[in-house]
């Protein structure tokens, strides 16, 4: 929900209430004033009798009104004054309904005579209290609603510009690209702020993704030549006519070493690589091929290690996926399952559209398989493995939004890479 | 064969000229792009080895002044390199072949040989040794004048050992050198030895003379002497 439309809500059920609330207080006080006027209404033609009582025969116009009855105590009867209001209700017949009334009864003295005087005055109802009040405030509350909607598409369209200009330019924003964010100028100092807020961050965030990325390519150069250096020397070392088997066993170990630290370097620098999403490619591939073409190559490679590589592929199954990085996961898996195996063992890759799953003959895992996902964690630390292979396969398949789960069930491992589509 | 060896790791150089050197080359060395063109263009060569990363600017571009200038020459890109965009662009621009460090020199000069063969002979080329013939136009190997039924990947290594002939190659060297960079996650190479038996028997049932010694945990070397 967008901001605005939020506020606008909250504002809007506060209004209701605060409408509700303001309504009932108006309704009691329009009871008040209606009842105070009614009052002196009342009192009003008191005093018009009272005056109209020392003319001859003054009273008689008021005994023939409905709302009035006048009646003479006899003469010399003597009686205490007093007076009352109170509310009432009579039957009109001229509307043929009970209605409410309001009524003053006096006994008081006019001229030198004591009479008993009763004024009633009809009363506005409650009802047309109630139906006139919800009328004004339903209505206000309504005109208060529409002038908050325009007053909202005016708002978004100017004051909210800047921001909803910054929000277009964050969501355009590409790391690997030059073209610098563009913000909107403003005087509103909050969206000041964050415009350059945002600008820091951004440029912040390139720098830091430039200097990662040239770090990974340098480290991989510069890493890599005194490493051919070094094996070049050892392999014209290895030329010279009078090296005995034991000078011969020295060199071929520092090889074997100097080769692990190679293909090290090169691991990290794919994780960092993958890390740093260098490959961005999603373009929509065939897996299968890739699959195939794998097995090909890995078949005859098994089998001298005499293992069987089976496969089951199901043909065209297309996922978005960066080629490169579909092919280091594939070889991965392959290269994970030969290494971790036993002689005479076996090798099943099966391919669906939904998931490819590479089973393997092998010993009891000696962690939990969860585990085996992490960098430099292996299940046999003497094998001169990197133990890198499968937290490249987790990171390729993190990138790319697919799930992988390793399980281990009697002398079976199945790594299951689901794809997401 | 007249190469062309352009890298501004003096190590490396030394190790490359030291392992050519020995062999019917001719090498001569730049250690900048700006020495890199003036040699070009006062010499031919058959093969230029090319390291595409130089101080002062990319090899890349001497590819191109060399695909335009000297068409004949060969090109091998040697770079630390590892991206496939960077292979693909030497690749595309006209080199003939892509090596990424490290490298085994075995690896180096086979692949320089085999550049200057497609290049310059038109693949039409035999070579010789002692009384193996390998014909490397139609992959025919002859021992003695007959002809011998070898697998591809028997053939490749023989290729491989006659090319490297008198040296001594890894057991590691000979199986990247014939299935690729996949074979790094095995611990031993050992199976190495199922394909030399073979190709040794197979010499042998010719009448050949077994050329292939054996070096103790460490490799073989293909030779005569």
């Amino acid at each position: 929900m967008r901001l605005l439309t939020k506020t606008t809500l909250w504002y809007l059920v506060f209004a209701l209430i605060m409408f509700t609330i303001g309504g009932l207080i108006a309704m009691s006080m329009v009871r008040t004033v209606v009842n105070r006027e009614t009052d002196y209404e009342l009192q009003q033609t008191l005093r018009e009798i009272r005056n109209a009582a020392a003319f001859e025969n003054g009273l008689d116009i008021y005994n023939e009104r409905n709302s009035v009855s006048i009646r003479a105590f006899p003469k010399g009867h003597i009686i205490r004054p007093d007076t009352i209001l109170k509310d009432t209700f009579i039957y009109l017949k001229r509307t043929d309904r009970v209605e409410g009334f309001r009524k003053l009864i006096t006994n008081t003295q006019l001229e030198d005579q004591f009479y008993h005087i009763e004024i009633s005055e009809i009363i506005i109802e409650e009802g047309d209290i109630i139906s006139v009040v919800s009328w004004i405030i339903i209505r206000l509350f309504l005109f208060l609603t529409a002038a908050l909607l325009i007053g909202n598409f005016l708002i978004s369209k100017n004051l909210f510009r800047p921001f909803e200009h910054l929000l277009k330019s964050l969501d355009r924003f590409r790391i690997k690209t030059n073209e610098p964010l563009s913000t909107m100028s403003t005087k509103t100092q909050e969206f000041k702020r964050l415009n350059q807020f945002a600008e820091e961050m951004t440029n912040k965030a390139r720098l830091d993704y430039q200097n990662l990325k040239e770090f990974s390519e340098n480290a991989s150069h510069e890493m890599q030549t005194p490493i051919a250096i070094a094996q070049g020397k050892l392999e014209l070392l290895l030329e010279s006519p009078d090296l005995d088997e034991e000078q011969l066993s020295l060199v071929h170990t520092t090889q074997q070493s100097i080769n692990k630290i190679s293909r090290l370097g090169q691991a990290l620098t794919l994780l960092t690589k993958i890390d740093n999403e260098e490959f961005s490619g999603k373009e929509s591939i065939d897996f299968s091929k890739i699959i195939a073409s794998n097995v090909q190559n890995f078949r005859e490679l098994a089998e001298m290690q005499g293992i069987t590589l089976e496969d089951q592929l199901d043909k065209g199954v297309q996922i978005k996926i960066d080629p490169v990085l579909a092919d280091i996961l594939v070889t991965n898996l392959l290269k994970n399952s030969l290494q971790h195996n036993v002689p005479g063992g076996w090798v099943k890759v099966h391919l669906t559209g939904d998931y490819l799953e590479v089973k393997n003959s092998g010993e009891p895992p000696k962690l939990p398989t969860e585990q085996l996902f992490q960098r430099f964690k292996k299940n046999n630390q003497s094998k001169g493995t990197l133990g890198l292979g499968l937290a490249i396969v987790k990171r390729i398949c993190e990138v790319n939004g697919c799930e992988v789960e390793y399980a281990y069930a009697s002398e079976e491992h199945a790594l299951r890479v689901t794809f997401s589509h | 064969m007249k190469i062309l060896i352009i890298e501004d790791e003096k190590d490396l150089m030394d190790n490359i000229l030291a392992y050519l050197s020995a062999g019917d080359f001719v090498c001569e060395s730049a250690s900048s792009k700006a020495e890199a063109l003036d040699k070009l263009s006062g010499f031919n060569y058959d093969v230029v080895i090319l390291d595409i990363m130089l101080p002062d600017g990319n090899g890349l571009q001497i590819l191109s002044h060399i695909r335009n200038e000297n068409p004949d020459t060969g090109v091998l890109i040697v770079s630390a390199k590892n991206a496939l965009d960077d292979r693909l662009r030497g690749l595309d621009l006209g080199a003939d072949d892509y090596l990424t460090k490290p490298f085994h020199l075995s690896e180096l000069n086979a692949r320089i040989r085999a550049i200057f063969r497609r290049r310059k002979l038109q693949g039409q080329t035999v070579l010789q040794f002692n009384e193996i013939a390998i014909h490397t136009n139609n992959h025919e190997v002859l021992v003695h004048d007959a002809s011998l039924e070898l697998t591809l990947k028997e053939y490749e290594l023989l290729l491989f050992f006659v090319t490297n002939k008198n040296r001594v190659l890894t057991k590691q060297a000979i199986a990247e050198h014939l299935w690729g960079d996949n074979v790094d996650y095995l611990q031993n190479f050992d199976f190495v030895y199922q394909h030399i038996k073979n190709l040794r028997k197979k010499i042998m049932a010719n009448d050949g003379r077994d050329y292939i010694k054996t070096i103790y945990g460490l490799g073989y070397k293909f030779t005569d002497k």
